[in-house]
């Protein structure tokens, strides 16, 4: 169902056909984000994913949003981990005129000064902000031990010390490294035939060239060795204590069944740690876990949101949990539930265009391959109970633990 | 624009309302129960009590253990979910079509014969008791709060819909079931299907399913709803720790969903000051004189009135400076031109939010539910028509009766 076209200049085309709304969603995205940044420039593609709609080198950036707004489409940019994307949804009609706009925006930034000193200050202050939420200051404290130096250790934004470096001539540097149509992947879902979604693709990018030498490698630091605490107190109503592990990159073999052990603690009101530490202890309204799809070493985290005086007793249930995952075997049954959980969910979840649009593109831009969409369907279904104990003991070896809460609760801990 | 109402309504025997769309290449469908039990049933002493039994319900019935719903859902790879406002509760679930017949019966006990059992009851509590020391925990939550308690007044809107822990902690399982049988009978029920299924089969489904209703019960009745109305500027300064920047917000009440197009002209006003940064605010506070760091407004449509409010994250002291400019650009709606333009890219944006929002069987059923729920589900539809029709001169007057720059109420969050 997804079409796949390179073109000479080597950027990737994928268009998945959908007429059932008068809708077409896409994606550009470029193989740069958070993994391809060092310590001191850190921030630096989420700085640049906001400036790229801040001008280009015929449009304002008043002039950029008065094109989208006035046809009412929406386009917005981002920097994820391990790329950087521009998102664009439009009524059927006004696709060409705005993908030729995107074009213009991916290709021809032109990074005003006076912009990049006003969207360098509100990250600034977007960085502050983030220490108002418990839940994002126990994650960024995790985060830190977890990584170290490894770029996932930081926030997308990056760091007081590194954003208030980033300047404009960075930012041209770095978009002329990693912006090239041979790094580029455009996936588009939606009403518009596959011939005329490549045509257009072809009218907007096709005389881009790419220069000889090849884009940037993407090479990571290693990760600490040693599993650490991080306590942090701050007298709020409720503690938050996180449990995470380093664990599998995407393309290792232990990545499927590490998706279905998340799925089977976390996922949903029938999940392990909802049923154990919610339905029948009431110790949180908030416990679950999440195991991001990462290049890099990835995180296995569960968490849990309980007021102060249960902070220890929290935290004893989450690392019993997870113990049990290593030495008893989950039953057949619990496994088959645990992959009719994910297999649906994942069906689910490619409902919209703009969903559409983001999984295929983002697993082109992975290298996962347009196959990936269905080997991992397949995978899902061979994983055993003996399989997905082998891969919990090989992975939840050493926790790394964050717990952040009024004093008297987390000292109990420490 | 598509103006004819895309989905059947029928109203079965005993009273019960369904609402049917079939969407013929979808292999899921969507059941969303909407009840008009929200947090404005409940008497103020029993406030949140309407949130906390949409908890109980899944705690099972005489026929369904605890978690069996859940996980008779899930392990079918569906969803299942729920949400409770003043207006309404509502209870969804996705599935594939094929296993809509096993599960819908499910979620028809649960609501109609809740058990409510006194230890589950207990424990739960503590789960919404976690939930409260969650929202307390954000700073925002808070701020919405008091400006709901001081611009409502005496309305139950002002009272927030998880209640109080002091509260709760007075409440038992016995006045739950008799709040449960008092609301919960067809009357007061309207259950949406929409997705990979046929009207015969969905009548036929929910006819058997959602049947028989528990004996209804008197309880308690909530007290009258005032009206409130906001005469001058009532400011509300709060002072709140971990804060890091300041926050100001300026609200207006405005009519409720039975002068709908009233709401949606106002939809259009907060779209021209403060959607996408070509709007006025936007434009002016964030882009140019970057006194803020961002500023939005919302409308939200409820059943006795609606809120508009407009929202700036800024430094505490700029507070001052920004609520003037933004008494300028309110009064600047009413009393100076709108150009063409900038009406149509208003009408343009609020149009296609509506296309994109109305892509999947949860929209749609959402949709339909809230607008049956508050009033008529073919109401809906009429959005785009409705937005169409407005010119600067009938926006202005609207603005200068409902959005006026000296009655309304601002609340400023500062760090201690």
């Amino acid at each position: 169902m997804t079409h796949r076209r390179v073109l000479p200049n080597g950027l990737v085309v994928l268009v998945v056909e959908n007429p059932v709304s008068d809708i077409i969603s896409a994606r550009l995205l470029v193989r740069a984000g958070v993994a391809y940044e060092s310590r001191s420039q850190a921030g630096l593609f989420s700085l640049l994913a906001s400036l790229l709609t801040k001008g280009t080198q015929t449009l304002s950036s008043m002039g950029i949003a008065e094109k989208v707004e006035s046809v009412g489409a929406s386009l917005g940019t981002d920097a994820a981990a391990d790329y950087s994307l521009l998102s664009l949804k439009t009524v059927s009609a006004d696709f060409p005129a705005m993908l030729a706009l995107a074009g213009q925006i991916w290709r021809h930034p032109s990074f005003p000064e006076a912009e990049v000193a006003l969207e360098r200050r509100l990250t600034l202050q977007g960085l502050r902000s983030m220490q108002e939420q418990p839940f994002t200051v126990a994650y960024n404290n995790l985060r830190c031990i977890l990584y170290g130096d490894h770029p996932y250790a930081r926030p997308n934004m990056g760091t007081a010390e590194s954003v208030a470096a980033l300047t404009a001539d960075a930012l041209h540097e770095t978009h002329q490294a990693y912006f090239r149509p041979d790094n580029t992947v455009i996936s588009i879902s939606g009403r518009i035939a596959v011939a005329q979604a490549v045509d257009l693709v072809e009218k907007v990018f096709g005389d881009w060239q790419a220069p000889p030498t090849p884009p940037p490698a993407l090479r990571f630091p290693a990760v600490p060795l040693t599993p650490a605490n991080a306590i942090a107190a701050q007298e709020t109503n409720q503690s938050i204590v996180m449990v995470g592990y380093q664990s599998a990159a995407v393309k290792e073999a232990a990545y499927v069944p590490l998706k279905l052990l998340n799925t089977y603690l976390g996922n949903g009101l029938s999940s392990r740690l909802f049923v154990e530490m919610r339905e029948k202890r009431g110790l949180a309204y908030d416990v679950s876990a999440f195991y991001p799809t990462r290049l890099g070493v990835s995180q296995f985290v569960t968490y849990i949101g309980t007021a102060p005086q249960n902070t220890q007793t929290a935290l004893d249930g989450l690392q019993s949990e997870i113990e049990r995952l290593c030495t008893t075997l989950l039953s057949e049954e619990e496994l088959q539930v645990a992959k009719n959980k994910m297999l649906g969910q994942y069906a689910l979840g490619k409902q919209t265009n703009a969903q559409i649009a983001q999984l295929v593109g983002w697993y082109e831009i992975l290298g996962l391959g347009v196959d990936f969409d269905q080997t991992f369907q397949e995978v899902i279904a061979t994983v055993t109970p003996e399989e997905a104990k082998l891969v919990a003991m090989e992975s939840f070896e050493a926790p790394f633990i964050s717990i952040l809460g009024p004093e008297a609760a987390v000292a109990c801990v420490r | 624009m598509p103006t004819e109402f895309p989905a059947t309504v029928v109203r079965l025997d005993n009273g019960l309302t369904v609402i049917h769309q079939e969407v013929p290449a979808t292999p899921v469908v969507v059941a969303d129960v909407w009840v008009k039990a929200g947090a404005i049933a409940e008497p103020a002493a029993w406030s949140g009590l309407a949130h906390f039994l949409e908890h109980m319900i899944f705690k099972g019935t005489d026929q369904l253990a605890p978690g069996h719903f859940d996980y008779a859902i899930e392990s079918r790879g569906g969803m299942t979910n729920a949400a409770t406002s003043h207006d309404y509760a509502h209870f969804f679930l996705t599935i594939a079509a094929d296993s809509l017949a096993e599960t819908l019966p499910y979620l028809a006990d649960l609501l109609l014969h809740a058990a409510i059992p006194a230890d589950e009851f207990e424990c739960e509590r503590h789960v919404v008791l976690e939930e409260i020391l969650q929202a307390m925990d954000d700073p925002d939550w808070i701020g919405f709060q008091a400006m709901a308690e001081q611009i409502y007044q005496h309305h139950p809107y002002g009272r927030p819909v998880l209640g109080t822990a002091d509260l709760l902690n007075q409440r038992s399982p016995e006045e739950m079931m008799c709040f449960h049988k008092a609301h919960y009978q067809p009357e007061n029920m309207t259950v949406v299907m929409v997705g990979g299924v046929n009207l015969e089969t969905t009548l036929a489904l929910v006819t058997h399913a959602f049947r028989p209703f528990a004996q209804p019960t008197t309880c308690p009745q909530s007290e009258a709803r005032p009206m409130p109305s906001i005469q001058g500027i009532h400011r509300q300064i709060l002072e709140l720790p971990r804060l890091e920047q300041g926050r100001l917000t300026l609200s207006w009440i405005c009519p409720g969903i039975d002068h709908l197009t009233t709401g949606y002209g106002v939809d259009l006003i907060s779209a021209l000051l403060a959607e996408g940064r070509s709007s006025r605010l936007v434009r002016e506070l964030r882009e140019d004189r970057q006194l803020v760091l961002d500023i939005g407004s919302s409308f939200s449509l409820q059943r006795d009135c609606s809120l508009f409010s407009i929202s700036a994250w800024l430094e505490p002291q700029a507070v001052a400076e920004v609520e003037a400019r933004i008494q300028e650009h309110v009064a600047a709606i009413a009393d100076q031109p709108i150009t063409e333009a900038e009406l149509n890219r208003a009408k343009r944006l609020l149009c296609n939010d509506y296309a994109f929002s109305t892509e999947t069987p949860g929209q749609l059923a959402g949709l339909y539910g809230y607008y049956g729920t508050l009033a008529r589900p073919e109401l809906c539809v009429t959005y785009p028509q409705v937005i169409q029709g407005y010119d600067a001169g009938s926006l202005q007057q609207l603005a200068k009766t409902h959005i006026s720059p000296e009655n309304y109420v601002a609340t400023v969050l500062k760090p201690i």
